[in-house]
């Protein structure tokens, strides 16, 4: 890059303060990321730097944080349209005044015009009378100077300055050609102006871009921000001077200002711009509130001793005094970190979602402490499941502990209402004044290699074909690593990427690598804060139409603003259908947090590994987990759950353990100290509590520092200064040196990948509790999993589950389903098989669910287009006498009618079973009705005619039926899911010619013996695994069960686009029994079976004539 | 207006001679007369349009993250210059008692 000719100027130590600076937070527009100018202008040597970022304020907290580490005093502005789109302003907050600069951006952001008006600053004078308003070269004003209408001028600055404390006029050159804005003449008419009128003027950059070079990244975002290709109209600049110049290059671009102007050089200039500069200096703790703590107000703080201590009664015996005890410790160190309101806010907002009758379960380290317990926002109890409050939270760490709450899915939004209504606004209508405690938080989306490349693409005009295939198969990975992924993906050696168009094009989307893109709501997080959150934070009213604070969770915590996640989880939502279903049927209310936790059927139905739907423990992966380790305990199910992870799975914590647990292998006992600790997990560490009572322990430091120590082991740094602190430790306590050494692999190898023992206990209860209604109210639970849909596995795989239980699948019926689906009961008793697994043959037998006498109705929600007010309609016209009655009445689309028809919905009503009237017939009758309907409608309009009308005969046309190979195919493509049989049943007798293993057989086959199977795919996968190695793990369901079929790379070459293609399967594969119930099947070869089935037919009917 | 090309250019190119001993031009040689610089009218920076030199061969074949963009950046100057010895300059004298005007040649 060639010096600047202005380098060689003065070499005598200037200072310059950039005052007009966009980031990447000024949504394509800003080039560079606040951290990296922040690094750029303290190299530069300078002492204060500010942000005025277009349109909002994402960006302050990471700004903030960045001149803190790099002792830079920040200034914090925001660059907003004033009066029309194109006119711009930079409004500054002054010491003191920061909250007044949020509402003033808040009440922009709620106005409807979304930009600055009279009336917006008639209706906020209270904020801006503490802001400064400075006028630049795109102001409204600018332009009138500019157009020598200087009267003009002059009236626009005597018509804002009541509203501010102070304004100033704001002098650019980017030293482009010609007389417009951001040209040294235009400059110079700004700074002429401000001096005949006596006003304070400064110098800025107007900056958006790091460095000089940075001038492409800046086209390419002016084109993606107004969605055109790169030309000269639509990039703004002409230069690249819109970079953060150093405080030399400033003072030439001052002089030539100045001179052009008349002045013999820049000096005032200079020196006005760092006199503002030094009235804007915030402080990032006072100002900005870094370090802060805004816990909502709470009337009462002794409420959380008298709310948690009548949570006692849920103790007897020795427990009550243990439970008593720990209650005490809890609340001094609640008390003395002053969480008290964090704890009753939240289980308050749990209290209102049960008031509401919606399910709450508080997942992750909150379910260690027994407040979180007595106080009902976590259902684990922790004194039994040795779970510690240190890890959730300790005085030791004085931050905010993280909870977050898992709620009904479909119900999540009623909480967030709920909540706002009690902490946020009063009203809907806000107003500048208005208080509120409680708001969304934003999601800062960032440029990914998909976005960057389509971005980049599209500017450049590159073919979307092209551009479209790259992007597609870019897996989701940071913009910079493209060129890396391109060379790995061997799809794409066919595009040129030598060409020098797609070379820049790579070049430039890495450029773009993890710039914001646009700010969007945090999918689960909400911010509750005492009731001046506006003062802490800007605001925006999101998409969805909530408040939405613009900073993203990372900033709230940083400014102490307590962060509650509430999470939609669909399990909860089908537990919640079930137990409404159980009701229906039975009149039972079944209260699921209260069963017990040591049931033998549901742990039955878990060792049987027939666990599709149950939360967690569906995967292959998991089923084949829970195969190996038959868990027989809660405490089992919590230990399962953090095993099932990659880090234990990659550093093989899975094997000593099962070995323990299994009794291949004797456990070796470390120390009797530490027995305790490790007996649960047979010797291995699993659990975060456990690496910190170990520490404890041999350290002789209390939990909370045991805590302290192991999140300092995170960090390689840490780990060295854990370790030269624990041998002296455990030294002075007595331990030999060889337990040390011993002790201390283990934690240093296991630490990083524990799993804390609160969050896997706080998943294993929904676990637990779907486990229990699959069991004891299969046919319930399994409508609930139907409708909400929570698991991984596609509809049709559960239909076939309930199947195997005994339960009849009652087709579509026209006056009987539902919107969802419903459990019913059928009087004919065991007309569907139980196929559910013999498993006497294995072991110990299991009592496994027998749900026969149950039906499950499928719902009118699961016809492909049918919508909401249809389906509410065809509902509440019922009953129907025929279908020209449900033609004329129910509101349904013909294609809807028809659909109907084809899945079996009139089946009933017309009685197509007796053989006198079939499929085909009903959809003739359909075709008759819409004529008549169409005659009618020539005359008169709508329904009512048809009523009067007598709609013609439905009688039999002699046509055949559909087949039953037919019916299905229509259920599979106008439901997805094969109902009236399972798709296997038609290659039923090619299965059993070429002996066909069925999966629930398959537990009966010896290890080593080679077994054909047969299945519809259901699932392929292909997780992480130890050696690095890809495995391919395909699911086969063949209407008895799911087969699970690992596929290692000596056949993926032969067999990778089959498996990648196709859906129906046979496959040779070799058995291997891996536990009481564990089995593997490694797969030596696989067809497509339909192809397989035709061959077959072929030949047997050359065979047989 | 005369132009001078002050970033270097992968390999450089043959343009006019321009006397510029501190970033700012002095003289200058055109058409074969040497020219002086007397006074600095404007100066402005340009570049931009790289996407239009994408194929011209500029852009370096080194790795992709050290790609050279042909951002095309110009630093222009429009000045008042005159052949050096044709300029000539006078001093011309008002005698306020009289009112009479009076030329004279004077060396620079």
């Amino acid at each position: 890059m060639a010096d600047s000719p202005y380098l060689t100027m003065s070499n005598t130590k200037i200072s310059f303060t950039h005052l007009h600076l966009a980031s990447g937070y000024s949504f394509k527009y800003g080039t560079a990321l606040p951290q990296h100018l922040v690094e750029r202008a303290a190299e530069n040597g300078a002492t204060a730097l500010a942000l005025t970022d277009r349109d909002g304020m994402a960006g302050a907290i990471r700004f903030a944080q960045s001149c803190e580490s790099n002792g830079i005093a920040p200034i914090l502005g925001v660059d907003v349209p004033f009066l029309q789109r194109k006119y711009r302003v930079t409004i500054f907050a002054q010491p003191g005044s920061l909250d007044a600069l949020y509402r003033l951006i808040t009440s922009i952001n709620f106005s409807e015009e979304k930009l600055l008006t009279f009336e917006t600053l008639r209706a906020s004078s209270q904020y801006s009378s503490h802001l400064i308003l400075m006028h630049g070269a795109y102001s409204q004003l600018g332009a009138a100077i500019n157009a020598r209408r200087y009267k003009e001028a002059f009236s626009i600055f005597s018509a804002t300055a009541p509203f501010f404390a102070d304004q100033v006029i704001e002098s650019t050159s980017h030293l482009r050609s010609g007389i417009g804005p951001l040209s040294t003449i235009y400059a110079s008419k700004m700074l002429g102006f401000a001096r005949d009128h006596n006003i304070s003027a400064v110098l800025t950059n107007a900056v958006r871009m790091r460095d000089r070079r940075d001038g492409p990244v800046a086209d390419v975002l002016d084109a993606a921000r107004k969605l055109v290709p790169l030309h000269h109209k639509h990039v703004e600049r002409s230069n690249s001077e819109a970079y953060l110049k150093s405080p030399a290059e400033m003072a030439w671009v001052a002089d030539e200002i100045a001179r052009s102007a008349g002045e013999r050089n820049g000096n005032r200039l200079l020196a006005d711009t760092e006199d503002l500069a030094q009235k804007l200096l915030l402080s990032a703790r006072t100002d900005i509130g870094l370090g802060g703590i805004h816990l909502p107000r709470v009337a009462d703080l002794s409420e959380l001793r008298r709310r948690s201590s009548a949570g006692l009664s849920k103790y007897t015996g020795e427990l009550s005094v243990i439970a008593a005890k720990r209650l005490e410790e809890e609340l001094a160190t609640v008390t003395t970190l002053g969480f008290e309101p964090y704890f009753l806010t939240v289980a308050d907002v749990a209290d209102m979602a049960r008031a509401k009758g919606i399910r709450v379960a508080a997942r992750g380290s909150g379910a260690g402490s027994l407040i979180c317990y007595l106080l009902g926002i976590s259902g684990v109890e922790p004194i039994a499941q040795g779970l510690l409050m240190e890890r959730f939270c300790s005085v030791l760490r004085a931050e905010l502990p993280d909870i977050d709450i898992d709620v009904e899915s479909d119900r999540r939004l009623e909480i967030y209402d709920a909540l706002f209504a009690r902490y946020g606004f009063k009203e809907k209508q806000y107003k500048p004044g208005d208080d509120s405690g409680s708001a969304t938080v934003a999601m800062v989306e960032t440029y990914r290699a998909r976005h960057a490349i389509r971005d980049v693409g599209a500017a450049l005009g590159i073919a979307p074909m092209e551009i479209d295939l790259i992007a597609k198969s870019m897996p989701h990975i940071r913009a910079r690593n493209i060129a890396g992924a391109l060379e790995n993906l061997p799809e794409l050696k066919s595009l040129k990427l030598d060409t020098p168009i797609l070379k820049m094009a790579i070049n430039l989307a890495a450029r773009l690598d993890g710039l914001p893109r646009h700010l969007s709501m945090h999918p689960c997080a909400v911010v509750l804060s005492d009731s001046h959150l506006l003062n802490y934070a800007p605001l925006e009213i999101n998409a969805s139409g909530y408040p939405m604070l613009q900073f993203d969770k990372d900033d709230v915590e940083a400014i102490g603003l307590l962060k509650l996640d509430i999470l939609g989880v669909r399990m909860q939502s089908a537990i919640s259908y079930a137990l409404e279903e159980i009701k229906r049927l039975d009149g039972t209310e079944v209260d699921i947090d209260a069963i017990p936790l040591n049931d033998s059927a549901t742990f039955d139905l878990i060792k049987s590994t027939r666990t599709l739907g149950v939360f967690q423990i569906e995967s292959p992966g998991q089923r084949e987990l829970i195969g190996k380790f038959a868990p027989q305990t809660f405490t089992d199910l919590i230990i399962d759950i953090s095993l099932f992870r990659p880090g234990p799975v990659k550093s093989d914590m899975i094997t000593p353990f099962l070995n323990g647990r299994q009794g291949f292998k004797s456990r070796a006992l470390i120390h009797p100290d530490l027995h305790e600790v490790l007996r649960e997990t047979e010797g291995v560490v699993v659990f975060h509590e456990q690496v910190i009572r170990i520490i404890s322990i041999m350290g002789g430091i209390t939990l909370a520092e045991g805590d302290e120590r192991r999140r300092q082991m995170g960090a390689p740094d840490g780990q060295v200064e854990v370790r030269d602190w624990f041998y002296p430790a455990a030294i002075a306590l007595g331990y030999d040196r060889d337990v040390i050494d011993e002790v201390w692999e283990i934690l240093r190898s296991f630490a990083s990948f524990g799993f804390c023992k609160a969050h896997a206990a706080a998943f294993a209860l929904p676990t637990y509790q779907s486990a229990w209604l699959k069991a004891h109210h299969t046919a319930p639970f399994i409508a609930g999993l139907l409708t909400h849909d929570p698991g991984m596995y596609p509809k049709r795989l559960i239909l076939d589950d309930a199947r195997q239980w005994g339960i009849e699948i009652a087709p579509i019926d026209i006056n009987k389903s539902e919107r969802n689906y419903r459990a019913e009961r059928t009087d004919s008793d065991a007309r569907i098989p139980y196929t559910a697994p013999n498993l006497i043959s294995t072991g110990e037998p299991l009592i496994l669910p027998d749900a026969r006498g149950f039906a499950i109705r499928i719902g009118l929600s699961d016809i492909q287009g049918i919508n909401e007010s249809e389906i509410e309609q065809i509902i509440s016209a019922r009953p129907y006498i025929d279908l020209a009655d449900f033609v004329a009445r129910s509101g349904a689309s013909r294609p809807i009618c028809e659909a109907l028809i084809l899945v079996g919905a009139f089946d009933n009503l017309h009685s197509l079973g007796e053989g006198a009237l079939n499929h085909r017939d009903l959809l003739l009758h359909l075709q008759d009705l819409y004529t008549l309907r169409s005659n009618s409608k020539r005359t008169t309009s709508s329904n009512q005619m048809l009523l009067g009308l007598t709609p013609p005969p439905l009688t039999s046309s002699g046509l055949p039926d559909l087949t039953l190979a037919e019916r299905v195919r229509h259920e599979i493509d106008l439901t997805g899911m094969d109902i009236s049989r399972h798709m296997l049943d038609f290659y039923g007798e090619f299965l059993n010619h070429v002996g066909a293993i069925r999966s629930s057989e398959l537990i009966r086959q010896r290890t080593g013996t080679s077994v054909l199977v047969a299945g519809v795919k259901v699932a392929l996968q292909m997780p992480p695994i130890r050696s690095g190695k890809r495995v391919i793990f395909l699911t086969l369901d063949d209407g008895y069960g799911c087969n699970d079929i690992t596929f290692f790379e000596d056949i993926q070459q032969s067999r990778g686009t089959l498996l990648f293609n196709s859906s129906l399967f046979l496959v040779r594969g070799e058995i291997r029994r891996t536990g009481p119930r564990g089995l593997s099947l490694r797969a030596t070869d696989a067809w497509e079976l339909a192809e397989s089935y035709e061959k077959w037919r072929n030949l047997r009917v050359y065979e047989h004539g | 207006m005369f132009e001078s090309n002050l970033d270097p250019a992968p390999t450089p190119v043959p343009g006019a001679r321009v006397l510029a001993p501190e970033g700012e031009p002095l003289e200058f040689i055109y058409k074969g007369r040497r020219f002086h610089v007397h006074a600095v009218v404007s100066r402005w920076r340009e570049s931009g349009g790289w996407w239009n030199r994408i194929d011209d061969g500029r852009l370096k074949k080194e790795p992709l993250e050290d790609l050279i963009f042909d951002d095309g950046g110009k630093a222009i100057w429009r000045v008042e210059a005159a052949p050096e010895g044709a300029l000539t300059t006078f001093e011309i004298e008002l005698d306020e008692i009289t009112g009479r005007w009076q030329i004279r040649p004077t060396s620079r």
